[in-house]
């Protein structure tokens, strides 16, 4: 059992983490404020550990505390490691610590990358044992409970869809044009060539980039060019709104802690064996994930029907007929395979928000319907741009291209109380301080309690 | 990776538990990187420091003028808080290896990034 969890979490965590860290580098959202005031009301002098902490962006929110951060992915590490900070590779159930060695944990997105309880309880109970008495532990996990959507179930597989957020990219950093949000982009007279971006023109040059574990070369262009994206998110556009809507395609994958796992873990591969996995429990629309997400507002798009694996919850009227409206005067590039009449006819509109993700997107007002209109418009896509299932014509390809089926990442969805209840049950060295929502994610502040080893 | 980083490590090989603290560290390439002085923060971290693993780390680095242990009134000695500072702060291993002392595992540090993670099966519980 822990050997196929671990298994599938290297497959949709650590092998899609290590692939895309060069990209969601400058893609990822702003801290989450109430992450940054827990980190703040530290004393001056503290130990604090970042378990998972990907490219560090906690680790200099407060600059009177010593940071260590931590990751399972080497390449976010370096990134983190590039701006500075004080970082290590090293695996969430296994802490290289001595025992009660921090005055405080932080563990933001991460437990609901374990894909059984028992990892996930052990992991928290890691991150207890290297605690002070008396120090805090702050964790943050993606809820299954989202505002304007649903996740049908609480095991899902959320795809990278790098050409997505490319072709956003792209889009946002030609000069004059409205970036999602509405606004007008200020101008940029030269628009560097973007390894992240897979127009055409940009494609020449990337393929000729050599893949290289060194961050000199690559992150500095897509840096170029993303800079301004990441920052404007910053500033509250729809960039990272609508990032994060296309992030929110997610697909149902079986829990591990059920029954019958050895054959689910089998067919979890890349996505071109489409057939293996129309025969799972993961239920995957191949064309689907090359559409953006239309609509905030709107969960799910409708699939053609499959067997018993619907895994996709229409949850509004109004979203059915959104769907059967054509899009507005302009061809919907989401599904080659004949849904060309459907608007929409994209992919899940999951809302697996991932708090880094989110961050922006919930500081934006996520759900509003002011949204929608960006939305729209940015994935019209014009004619010289493919659509990302088809091949992207990249000869040479390294494996590390983005394939917009590739890359899916495995969450557990938190239901409101489970968190709350797997400490209370599981982790008995912690005692709960508060717990709440926050833009999608339950998030919880536990002590480690005084008599306790 | 700094010594106060290393002073928190502890191997996780299985069946090692506190034995594999302190871990061996040799270093290749070591760098001093400045960082400024807070005597507040500096004398904050005292209490948290093992001191014989920090000794052992610091002669393996063949550092020079590291106090054996906290002085008397250590919150207001200066001297002593900027040792202690440059020792804790300064000093960055950037190329070499930690060992774990009872299962003689090892573990590397490339580009001042420690890599702890251990194949499944040193890890099965």
């Amino acid at each position: 059992m822990d050997h196929e969890a671990a298994q599938l979490e290297k497959q949709h965590v650590h092998d899609v983490y290590e692939s895309t860290a060069r990209y969601l580098s400058d893609l990822q959202g702003k801290a989450w404020p109430r992450v940054r005031q827990f980190l703040q009301d530290q004393e001056p002098g503290s130990l604090i550990a970042d378990i998972g902490c990907g490219t560090g962006k906690y680790l200099k929110v407060n600059s009177q505390v010593h940071s260590l951060g931590c990751d399972y992915c080497g390449p976010l590490v370096e990134i983190a490691r590039s701006r500075g900070c004080e970082v290590m590779v090293c695996d969430n159930l296994n802490l290289p610590f001595r025992d009660q060695g921090f005055d405080a944990i932080i563990s933001i997105g991460v437990i609901h990358h374990f894909s059984t309880k028992q990892r996930r309880i052990r992991a928290i109970k890691e991150m207890a044992r290297v605690l002070v008495p008396g120090g805090q532990l702050m964790i943050y996990v993606w809820a299954m409970e989202q505002k304007n959507r649903h996740f049908e179930k609480q095991d899902v597989l959320v795809p990278w869809n790098r050409a997505l957020c490319s072709r956003l990219l792209c889009e946002s950093s030609q000069p004059g044009r409205r970036k999602p949000c509405g606004h007008l982009e200020r101008s940029h007279p030269y628009h560097p060539p973007c390894s992240v971006c897979s127009c055409s023109v940009c494609f020449k040059e990337r393929r000729d980039s050599k893949r290289s574990h060194s961050l000199d070369y690559e992150p500095v262009r897509a840096r170029t060019c993303c800079a301004n994206i990441s920052k404007d998110a910053g500033e509250g556009n729809g960039f990272c709104n609508t990032l994060g809507k296309s992030f929110r395609s997610w697909f149902c994958s079986r829990s591990l802690d059920e029954s019958s796992l050895r054959k689910q873990i089998e067919r979890v591969r890349p996505l071109k064996n489409t057939d293996g996995w129309a025969t799972s429990t993961i239920s995957i629309q191949p064309s689907r994930h090359s559409s953006l997400d239309r609509d905030p507002q709107e969960p799910f798009s409708t699939r053609e029907p499959s067997s018993d694996e619907d895994v996709f919850v229409e949850s509004s009227q109004k979203h059915l007929e959104w769907l059967r409206a054509p899009a507005p005067g302009k061809h919907l590039r989401g599904d080659p395979q004949g849904e060309t009449g459907r608007s929409g006819g994209g992919d899940g509109l999951g809302s697996a928000r991932s708090p880094e993700e989110g961050a922006a997107a919930g500081a934006l007002g996520e759900g509003k319907p002011s949204v929608r209109r960006p939305l729209r418009r940015i994935s019209t896509v014009d004619s010289t741009d493919s659509i990302p299932d088809d091949t992207i014509p990249v000869e040479g390809q390294q494996p590390d291209v983005l394939d917009s089926r590739a890359f899916m990442r495995y969450y557990h969805v938190f239901r409101e109380g489970e968190l709350c209840g797997l400490l209370r049950e599981n982790v008995s060295e912690l005692h709960i301080l508060s717990s709440g929502n926050d833009h999608g994610n339950w998030c919880i502040i536990a002590e480690k309690k005084e008599t306790c080893g | 990776m700094k010594l106060l980083t290393h002073n928190l490590l502890s191997s996780h090989v299985r069946g090692v538990g506190p034995r594999g603290f302190p871990l061996r560290l040799e270093a290749t390439e070591v760098r001093v990187i400045p960082v400024e002085f807070n005597p507040d923060f500096v004398a904050r971290m005292i209490p948290k420091v093992e001191w014989a693993a920090l000794l052992e780390a610091a002669d393996h680095l063949r550092l020079a003028e590291v106090p054996k242990g906290p002085t008397q009134g250590y919150e207001q000695d200066e001297t002593f808080l900027r040792k202690m500072h440059h020792v804790l702060l300064e000093v960055e291993v950037v190329e070499g290896t930690l060992q774990c002392p009872e299962s003689g595992r090892v573990f590397p540090i490339t580009r001042g990034i420690p890599n702890m993670l251990l194949n499944e099966e040193e890890t099965q519980t």
